[in-house]
């Protein structure tokens, strides 16, 4: 019977450059990824832009996990935004997470405009990642 | 039309990269140091050139002499059967091989011809790739426009290092710089003049060009401080794995083709030279008034005099005339709309200088507060310069640094808006 119990809907919310993966080509009209609905993005110039405070408010307001995707690392369109958020979220950059905040749920990628494929791999990783927490 | 261009291009580039990738793991792709690697390659000719410098005598008897003491090596004799020949128990020294020279003299010279080859080449590919990525306009200018002047630069100090060498190709190379630069109108003779240092080739036109060679390596220096001073913490070094292929392509190069004297005329003369000639950099001495119908044309440094031989002084003029304007207007054009550049907001700024730190671009300073003011220092943006990235607004702590069309408040009103929506 409990394989048959539907599994309860997660929310999780992506902050995304729009230079890294071709976002705009794999949204729908909820902003929300067409392979995989869960997902829901915001699309911002560069990864350097999110503040750690917007993904602390994603997790306060009912996410149940949130993530970064900026270019490739050595390749940021503007030298250094990928690396910035990177610091912010390893804690070695200001301005951090706060430390209450579990980082589990905080995931980061960088990936280019030609790995769209590779992109959802790593998510559906990181969501299994975080299902049970 | 031309941004479609600019897409394709950065398609093909990011494809090329990714293939790449594959080899040599993200980290250590060689094309994501595109601009630290004409650095690095520069620091292998200020060293070989230093040492190369203990040596060379820059007059027009000893110039060739002194370059053939720097790189002559024992060249030994062998048989037919390509053994060494003996004579009391020693290998048999070719008549043609000075008795003394500089121990590892041609690898050093290898490493100096090498690694020029080298820097063209990896300022060429840092060029392709900026230009190709889009990563070459608008707030850029700077770096493109002293990067257009680095390549001319870099072209420059190349030639005048084939010219040192004063052998036949470098006097050809003299005599075809000469016409060039006469026939530039009213001011032409007075150029070819102040280039060979008088009306005529002297000793002192040797060290006019060691001065153009050694000046313009130093000049470089110059024009990389401008080609950074826009640039927050340039990539000056690659990555490890990197900085060692790079060292070891020069070295294998330099090693299994030094640059030595050995002249086509002696290797018929001496068959016996034709395993241990090495990579041949120069050719017989240079004797004014007589002039060599062709010479070898390096692909790297030596395409203008290419060009010269084959269209002729003026055409060759219009046509590296008109590649070197387009290059300095190609980061002018085409023009996007900037309405979204950083925006201070004076009450909430503390000055913390987070902004103005992180900004990739050196487009935020910050400027003492009016005596009495609550904070002493506040942020302030340098429009031209603003990339409109929105990096300050992410470091900046207290929401005092936003991108008008892509506020924090919006973000954070659509987190909340999309968190409504649920799955």
């Amino acid at each position: 019977m409990s394989e048959m119990t539907e599994k309860k809907p997660r929310v999780i919310v992506g902050f995304i450059c729009e230079r890294s993966i071709p976002i705009h080509e794999m949204i729908d009209a909820q902003k929300a990824l067409t392979d995989d609905p869960e997902t829901k993005i915001i699309i911002l110039p560069c990864s350097g832009m999110v503040k750690p405070t917007q993904m602390e408010l994603a997790l306060a307001n009912g996410a149940d996990a949130t993530f970064v995707c900026g270019c490739a690392i050595n390749d940021c369109h503007y030298r250094t935004g990928n690396i910035m958020i990177r610091e912010r979220l390893e804690g070695t950059r200001n301005p951090k997470l706060r430390k209450n905040t579990d980082k589990r749920k905080v995931g980061m990628f960088f990936f280019t405009m030609k790995d769209k494929r590779p992109f959802l791999d790593a998510l559906a990783l990181f969501k299994a990642s975080t299902e049970n927490l | 039309m031309y941004k479609k261009f600019l897409n394709l291009t950065k398609n093909l580039t990011v494809s090329l990269e990714k293939g790449l990738n594959f080899l040599t793991m993200q980290e250590n792709n060689p094309l994501y140091f595109h601009g630290a690697l004409p650095l690095y390659t520069f620091w292998f000719l200020i060293f070989s050139g230093i040492m190369l410098w203990m040596y060379y005598i820059p007059t027009l008897d000893r110039a060739w002499t002194s370059v053939n003491y720097i790189t002559s090596l024992p060249v030994f004799m062998k048989d037919a059967a390509g053994n060494l020949l003996l004579k009391n128990g020693n290998p048999v020294v070719a008549a043609i091989s000075p008795a003394t020279g500089i121990p590892y003299g041609a690898v050093v010279r290898g490493i100096h011809r090498w690694g020029a080859a080298a820097m063209m080449i990896t300022t060429v590919l840092h060029m392709l790739r900026v230009y190709f990525t889009d990563r070459h306009r608008a707030w850029r200018w700077l770096p493109w426009v002293s990067g257009v002047l680095l390549l001319i630069f870099v072209l420059f100090v190349g030639i005048t290092g084939y010219l040192l060498v004063w052998d036949a190709r470098a006097y050809y190379l003299v005599v075809a710089s000469q016409r060039w630069l006469e026939a530039v109108p009213l001011i032409g003779q007075s150029l070819s003049t102040f280039f060979i240092g008088g009306d005529a080739i002297r000793d002192f036109t040797l060290t006019r060009f060691f001065f153009f060679h050694i000046g313009g390596a130093t000049f470089i220096f110059w024009l990389i401080w401008m080609h950074f001073i826009r640039l927050h913490e340039p990539v000056v070094t690659p990555s490890r794995a990197v900085n060692f292929l790079t060292l070891g392509f020069i070295l294998v190069a330099a090693g299994a083709f030094p640059a030595v004297n050995v002249t086509k005329e002696l290797i018929q003369q001496f068959p016996v030279l034709i395993g241990d000639q090495g990579y041949i950099a120069s050719d017989a001495p240079a004797q004014i008034g007589f002039l060599v119908e062709k010479i070898r044309y390096d692909a790297w440094y030596l395409f203008p005099y290419y060009l010269i031989e084959k269209v002729g002084v003026n055409w060759a003029w219009i046509i590296l005339g008109l590649a070197t304007i387009l290059l300095f207007v190609a980061p002018f054009y085409p023009k996007d709309r900037r309405d979204n550049i950083a925006e201070v907001i004076d009450a909430k700024c503390t000055g913390c200088t987070f902004c103005s730190l992180d900004c990739p671009f050196e487009a935020i300073t910050m400027q003492e507060r009016a005596p009495g003011s609550k904070f002493k220092l506040i942020a302030v943006v340098q429009d031209a310069r603003c990339s409109e990235c929105g990096i300050c607004v992410g470091a900046c702590p207290f929401q005092a640094i936003e991108l008008p069309n892509t506020h924090s408040k919006t973000i954070d009103g659509d987190v909340l808006a999309l968190l409504k929506t649920g799955a």
